[in-house]
Parts: structure tokens; sequence; C-alpha cells
């Protein structure tokens, strides 16, 4: 990937970070080793009422489950740093097989499926802070 | 007395000991991470300075960044809290080094008493009563085996660089030792950087028993007293309280006397804790020194009335004691109220406060850095609170303590507390009669777990 190319996309990322913000914070710090991003807003606005998320398009698709976390923490699509993810889009699950990992006060709690289904979409990004109960990854029913 | 004082912690302690401060006239510089830029410790300090991003390792571990807020700020002494950097000699030398007090014992104490073998060692010496085991790090299974298979099972295995009941294993007989050994060597590693572990026996059914004592730089050492640690879970404590439940006076004041005597022979200075197991017998044997200030000292506090932060601040800016003879009244019980879920085997349950409303009334001590519309961060420890009462004596304590509970309202999405857990283990016969030993409480939690799942 060439300087340009890469820059491209952190503008793409970013352009679409602060599109799905409620507001648009003040300042907006980026940093590339370990990834830091640190949004900040005004004092007036850093109120401490819930950020409601928007709604991610598939959430609409009234077709598809949802499997979603159990905890706030950072999600995981790995066992480990540098392992095969627990599923690929298209990976058939079942009823209780993990999908994920959310981690939260150092310890690593399972994510597991509560349905029968075909992963169609991992909603988050590795590595990124989820809240209570946000879609993780999206599920197309499939006949048992 | 010191003029400016850094906290370089967050949550309950940091503000704690910043309203400590703020009473004896020192000005609060509170440092954060951006996570905790809302914290009512920020709104509450003087001054306050951002040091990194979530991860405690880039703020609150990293010691470059509390310095530099320290030297822009002009603080003249760090308070480490507990936790973070409150029992790493490097960052104690490091203050030494840029001129700034360490609020805690000196860089060599807290190494000699922080490497549990070296502690063992050291303190055998002063006549401490140990549990049989390794005086030395194991060299290697073969030897550690030896020592397992001499003292007779069960033994537990601890790293020599471990503490707060974490990287530590107990084994049950000689054929599950090797797997035993080489699992706590490889979480020693990852935990402590440090792989090297310690054998002692191990106590089923023993009550955990701790002295506090407060030292000065003149060799001037008191102690103020125990605290039964005996409610735990996994090693981790639930509930604390003074004075220990059918403990003899005397067993008491012969481990005050040994904790001083220990003490003095490591050349303690500051407020520090001296952790020891009482078996069945009566008999007490020392398991380990905490350099800090503890989560459960407000119990401590309570029957002594006596600020052990602002006793802290005393010694460390070169005072001598001069509490003369400690006179306790009463009886104090601490809970700690945790975001985890005892229906889903105690799993981490942090995220936003909607509901914060802690209880009150006489004699009731709230010590939280939590309010309504906060959040508790999946980046830290789980204590929301703790929640401490006094009464004249444990009975009234206890009804006290399981109104207080009850009282506390704690909600948010995704929210779950220990306090339900705890309201029933303090009205169980086994905690009211205080027959309860380290092992009593933990089987009594699964049950509960299991019902309500």
């Amino acid at each position: 990937m060439t300087t340009q190319d890469a820059f491209d996309e952190v503008r793409v990322g970013l352009t679409k970070l602060l599109a799905d913000l409620p507001r648009l914070p003040s300042a907006l710090r980026v940093e590339a080793q370990d990834v830091v991003i640190e949004l900040t807003w005004d004092s007036a606005s850093t109120s401490a009422e819930p950020v409601t998320r928007p709604e991610v398009p598939e959430q609409r698709d009234a077709s598809l489950h949802h499997v979603t976390a159990p905890t706030v923490g950072v999600f995981y699509r790995s066992p480990e740093p540098g392992a095969a993810p627990f599923v690929e889009i298209g990976s058939i699950v079942g009823p209780g097989d993990q999908v994920a990992i959310v981690e939260a006060m150092k310890l690593f709690l399972p994510v597991e499926a509560g349905n029968r289904g075909r992963v169609a979409a991992v909603l988050v990004q590795d590595g990124e802070p989820v809240e209570y109960g946000e879609p993780l990854i999206a599920l197309e029913p499939i006949e048992a | 007395m010191f003029r400016t004082v850094l906290v370089a912690n967050r949550g309950e302690i940091a503000l704690r000991v910043a309203r400590t401060c703020r009473e004896m006239g020192i000005r609060v510089v509170a440092v954060y991470s951006t996570e905790d830029r809302d914290s009512q410790l920020v709104r509450f300090a003087d001054e306050a300075v951002a040091i990194g991003p979530a991860p405690a390792r880039r703020s609150y571990m990293y010691a470059p960044a509390i310095l530099e807020a320290a030297r822009r700020t002009g603080a003249d002494a760090i308070h480490p809290g507990y936790g973070f950097l409150s029992e790493d000699p490097h960052f104690a030398a490091a203050c030494a080094a840029e001129g700034l007090t360490f609020i805690g014992p000196s860089s060599s104490v807290v190494s000699a008493l922080g490497d549990k073998t070296q502690a063992r060692e050291l303190l055998s010496g002063a006549g401490m009563p140990l549990l049989p085991g390794s005086l030395k790090p194991l060299a290697d299974l073969a030897a550690a085996q030896r020592v397992a298979d001499e003292i007779g099972y069960p033994v537990i295995i601890k790293a020599a660089m471990g503490g707060g009941g974490r990287g530590l294993r107990v084994v049950h007989d000689s054929a599950h030792f090797g797997q035993a050994y080489r699992e706590t060597r490889a979480q020693a590693q990852a935990l402590f950087g440090d792989a090297r572990v310690y054998v002692e026996r191990y106590l089923a059914t023993s009550r955990h028993v701790e002295i506090q004592i407060l030292a000065d730089n003149y060799g001037n050492v008191v102690h103020l007293g125990e605290r039964d640690c005996t409610v735990q879970r996994r090693h981790q404590k639930l509930i604390e309280e003074t004075p220990a439940p059918g403990l003899p006076r005397e067993t008491v004041e012969r481990m005050g006397q040994a904790a001083v005597a220990g003490a003095l022979a490591a050349g303690y200075a500051g407020a520090g804790t001296f952790e020891f197991l009482v078996d069945e017998a009566g008999d007490f044997h020392f398991l380990e020194v905490n350099c800090r200030i503890q989560v459960e000292h407000p119990v401590t506090e309570m029957v002594t009335s006596i600020d052990l932060v602002a006793q802290q601040l005393r010694i460390a800016a070169g005072e001598p004691l001069t509490l003369g003879t400690v006179e306790r009244r009463g009886a104090a019980i601490e809970c700690r109220i945790n975001a985890e879920d005892p229906a889903r085997d105690f799993a981490p349950a942090p995220g936003m406060l909607t509901e914060f409303v802690p209880p009150g009334g006489p004699f009731v001590r709230v010590d939280t850095a939590a309010y309504q519309g906060s959040r508790v961060s999946p980046a830290y420890d789980s204590l929301i609170a703790k929640l401490i009462v006094w009464a004249p004596d444990r009975e009234q304590a206890i009804a006290r303590m399981a109104r207080a509970l009850d009282e506390f309202r704690i909600d948010g999405p995704g929210i779950a507390t220990t306090a339900g857990f705890l309201a029933e283990t303090v009205r169980s016969s086994a905690f009211r009669t205080g027959t309860h030993t380290t092992s009593t409480l933990m089987v009594a939690a699964r049950p509960l777990a299991a019902e309500t799942v």
C-alpha cells in the first residue's frame, strides 16, 4: 500500500467515524503505532448522558439475528493476536458456539451465538470498544 | 508538610487521598487517563494533568508521564494509592532521583518485601512464624517437587513477585504438582514479568487476618490492631472487618508484636500491612507484607479514629509518630461493591450508571468515585464503591451493613453488582456466628450463582 493509499484509507475511515457521531468533536487526534484515536468535546457537551449510537443498517433487516455484546468492553475476533478469527463471513455457527471475545477488566468473556446461522456480517472492527448489548455479528438463519 | 501532592491513582482511593490532602491544606494535583477525564477527582483537584490513554500501562503505570506532571505542577510529593505504581521500587527510586517524596516505604524496603521469598527469608530472621515451605525461589521442578513432598499436601505455589491473590495455585497431590508448577510459572511471567515461584503449605480452612502498622523514620512503630479478611472469592477479598470474630485478644496482641518486630527488622517507614493466616488451632502464620495503603484501611480508621492517609503524609514529611496508646472502639465492617455479576460466575459487568444512590444514615461511610451518570470503565478494576459501617458491637454492625446494602441502588445497561450477594453473605449463619473460613464462603457462592441463572 502506498502512503497515499494509506492516507486515503485513514481519511475515509475518519470521515465515517465523524459521520457516525452524534456531535462533532472539537479536536481529533490520530496516532499510528498501537492506534490511538482520541476525540475531545468541549466541556459543555461532555455531559454524562449516554451516547446513543446510530443504528447499524443491518440491524433493521428483520431476517437477521444479532449476536450482541455481553458487557461493555473491547471486541476481539480471534482467541489471541495473530490467530485465525473465530468466524468469517459465511461461517456456519450453532447455539453456544464461540464467535468472539469481549475483554473487560482484564478478563476475556466468550461471546456465543444464540441461534444457528450463517455469519452475514461482522459489525465491529477487531480491537474496538463496544457498548453493552451492541450488535457484534449478524447471522442469517438457516434451516436445521 | 508538603505544599503540593500529586495523586498517582484513580477511582475511590485517589479521591479519598485527595480529600485528606485538602483537609490538611495541601494542594492536590490529579493525573488522569483520557478515560477518566470526567472523574470526580479531576473536578475536585486544584490542578489536573492528562497523562495518557485508557490502558494503565500507558497512563497510571507510565512513570515518565507522572514524573513530568509532578515537575510541571511543582508537586513535592507523590501519593501512589494502591495498585498501579504503589509497590514498584523503581518508581519509588525514580521519585527520589527527581527530588520528589514517594509517600510509602523506601525503594529498597519495597524491593525486599515485594519479593515474597526475600521477605520470608528476611522476616524469619526476625522471628516471624512462617508456614512450612521454601525460603528461596526454587531452582527447578525437581527441587520444587522435593519441597512439596517434604512439607506434605495440599501445598500452594505462589509467584515470588505476586500479590493481590493473583499468580497462585493450590495442589492437592504429588501427581498434579508438575503441571501446576509449570502453569504458575507461566502465569507469574505473564502477570509480573518474573517466573520465579515458591511453595508453602496450604491451609484450606484458615482465617485471613492482617495487622495494620504505622512506622516513622525514627524507629517508632505502632500496630493499630487487626482486620479479618476471611470472606474471599478466588483469593479476592470481599468483606473485611475488625475486630476479628472469635480471635482471642491475646493472639491479636502477639500478631501485632510480630508485625512491629518485622517492620523494625525491615527498616519500614509509612503505613503497612502484615498479612497472616490463622489456622484451626489458633496459631498464626505470616503470608506477606503490603507496602501501601490498603483497600480495606477504612475499617481500622473507623475503630481507631485515626486517618491513615494523614499519618502516611505526616510520616513521609518527616514528622515523628505521636499517636500514644491506640484505643479501639466498637466494630467496623467493609463490603466491596464490585461491577460483577454473581449470576454469571462474577463476570465483569461495567458500564454507564443510570442510577447510583448510595445508602446513608448514622455511622455509614461510602468511599467511591462513582456518581449517577458516570461510567464504570472496563479498562480498570471492578470496584464501584466500598461500603463501611461502624457500630458499638459486631451484631449491630452486621444489621447496619445488611440494611445499608439493601438500600444501595445501582443500575445501568449491562450493570450488575455484588451488593445482593454481599447482603446474603452478611446475613448467613456462618458469617453471623463468625465460623466461616477462607473456603466456606467461596463454596457458598456457587449454589447462589447456580440458582439465579
